[in-house]
């Protein structure tokens, strides 16, 4: 095959000049409008970054050296948030395993009863963490219990969206096994799906207990309990010595949660 | 025998049983399951909530989402628009510079484009912007920019940039080496070699990780409003504040009736550039 012939048959690159032009049109345009103070867009006042830099710089340099006397007080605040992390995630992890049963197609045939739970945890999931915590808080006061209640929201809203989409998205030919021995749509559940999707359960846990962890390091700024609270305080009174020590502790916790859940994972899976 | 075998089911009951294996031990387990009960409890006894008010909360979520939802009030509601709007620039103009900069970054963090130092270096530096949560961040910049959009902006697009170029780097760790061998032996630089073999393989993936990025921006400048940042987490906090209850409900129906609707809007355009690509990849596989 000589190279003319091959020239020959390669087909006509695809064109979509238009298409493409008004893709391009679109973005721009959207970008410009968010970009607009006038419609309440973002100003993006360059100007004050040149002239207030050096207000960042020195906070930096004030975060960079962290007053290790601090260090004591933070352990008791630091232990609440992984308890606050682990009891959201273990209670969040009770409650999705019949909510995402509920929600995905092959283990709960009646459409109503899916879509209504669907739209319930997607309502629960469009709402971010700290606007749980914010109210929660004002609702059953300071202190660890909304904490707990955000966590275990935010989780819910997760692991049901993700795993039910992950049943929804694989065949279960197994599932006709305990149909055909005549279960009901329970039994079924309960002997042959529940088995084949705790991995996936067991991942999405370890995930939501990684990001409790990180979120429960903030929710203390809203009132919600934790490190955060004293991070907020200590910033309250410009101690960023103490402030970075706190944020040192959040990263050596995030990090060492991140390292054990991925070994128990690939343990797991 | 036969007629045994006829009016009763169970054939040779002993034998069949001696031919299934043994049952995995359960020991294991259940020690850890255990363990992990045990841990958790220790966890929730040790939190400071005072566990016998616990059966009267629900009444009481019940009473507040009454005051929130039963009559929500919508004089502000051109107000929580305009600042809607507001969250929702801060969540795209953050989305782009996220992207713009963990573009190149996390070509130049991927193995066989960077040299080895500088991958270690960006990768260690991903990992750290991936553990500083997005608050802390907009607490530095404050002193900056001030309590303006651009501040929620500048931290959602500085924070997001540890998982954006991590994702990057994965995409293109992933991508077949046949096309950047063929660039190479054609002659190809490491810039060919990017433009026409890397980028083609992993532009879907990044635009779609962009778009995403988008998505959980919207959900963070909400929380980023709470530090004040503006937009619709500054007005939630400041009438959750005044216990504005029924203005406090109707900024809940806003914040949720948004949040779903870009995620559509912006699911559906991912959907269609992650398909797009297939069916172009498979127009030129025939």
């Amino acid at each position: 095959m000589t190279a003319v012939d091959l020239a020959g048959r390669v087909p006509a690159r695809p064109r979509h000049v238009v298409r493409t032009a008004l893709a391009v049109a679109g973005l721009v345009a959207f970008t410009v409008a968010t970009c607009l103070p006038a419609i309440g867009g973002v100003e993006l006042d360059l100007g004050s970054i040149a002239r207030y830099w050096r207000n960042g710089a020195d906070k930096l340099a004030e975060l960079a050296q962290p007053n290790l006397a601090f260090a004591p007080r933070t352990v008791a605040p630091m232990l609440e948030t992984l308890q606050m992390a682990l009891v959201g995630a273990a209670v969040a992890a009770l409650l999705s395993v019949p909510l995402t049963l509920w929600a995905a197609r092959a283990t709960n045939p009646s459409t109503p009863a899916r879509v209504a739970v669907r739209t319930v945890v997607n309502v629960v999931r469009a709402v971010p963490d700290l606007v749980y915590a914010t109210v929660l808080v004002a609702m059953v006061g300071v202190g660890a219990l909304p904490g707990v209640l955000t966590l275990v929201l935010f989780d819910v809203g997760i692991v049901v969206k993700l795993v039910s989409e992950a049943i929804d998205s694989s065949d279960h030919g197994y599932m006709e096994a305990g149909r055909a021995a005549g279960g009901t749509q329970t039994q079924i559940n309960r002997v042959t799906a529940l088995p084949q999707v705790a991995p996936l359960f067991a991942n999405q846990w370890l995930y939501v207990l990684e990001l409790n962890v990180r979120i429960s390091a903030i929710l203390g700024i809203v009132g919600a309990g934790g490190i955060g609270r004293l991070l907020d305080e200590r910033r309250a009174f410009y101690a960023y010595g103490d402030v970075s020590v706190v944020i040192l502790e959040i990263l050596v916790v995030v990090v060492v949660i991140e390292v054990l859940s991925n070994l128990l994972r690939r343990r797991l899976v | 025998m036969s007629a045994a075998t006829v009016t009763s089911p169970r054939v040779d009951p002993p034998v069949t049983r001696t031919a299934l294996p043994p049952r995995p031990s359960r020991l294991w387990p259940t020690l850890w399951a255990l363990v992990v009960g045990a841990v958790v409890l220790a966890a929730a006894a040790g939190l400071s909530i005072t566990w016998d008010e616990l059966p009267a909360l629900p009444g009481k979520v019940a009473g507040y989402l009454r005051l929130m939802f039963a009559d929500p009030s919508w004089d502000k509601l051109p107000r929580a628009l305009l600042e809607t709007w507001r969250s929702i620039s801060m969540a795209w103009t953050g989305a782009i510079l996220c992207v713009v900069a963990s573009l190149p970054l996390g070509l130049l963090a991927a193995r066989g484009v960077g040299p080895a130092w500088l991958r270690l270096g960006l990768r260690a530096c991903f990992a750290v912007l991936r553990a500083v949560p997005e608050v802390v961040l907009a607490l530095v910049l404050l002193t900056v920019t001030g309590l303006t959009p651009l501040t929620g902006a500048l931290a959602l697009g500085i924070a997001g940039i540890g998982t954006q170029a991590r994702w990057v780097y994965e995409a293109v760790e992933s991508v077949q080496e046949g096309a950047s061998q063929a660039v190479r032996a054609a002659g190809g630089t490491a810039a060919h070699v990017t433009r026409w073999a890397i980028w083609p393989a992993i532009s879907p993936t990044v635009l779609s990780f962009a778009l995403y990025r988008f998505e959980i921006n919207i959900r963070t400048s909400a929380v980023l409003g709470l530090v004040g940042a503006g937009g619709i987490g500054s007005m939630l906090s400041n009438y959750t504040n005044f216990r504005q209850w029924d203005t406090v409900g109707m900024l809940l129906i806003v914040v949720v009736a948004a949040t779903m609707l870009m995620d559509t809007v912006s699911g559906a355009i991912r959907r269609r550039i992650m398909e797009g690509a297939r069916v172009r990849d498979v127009g030129r596989g025939a």
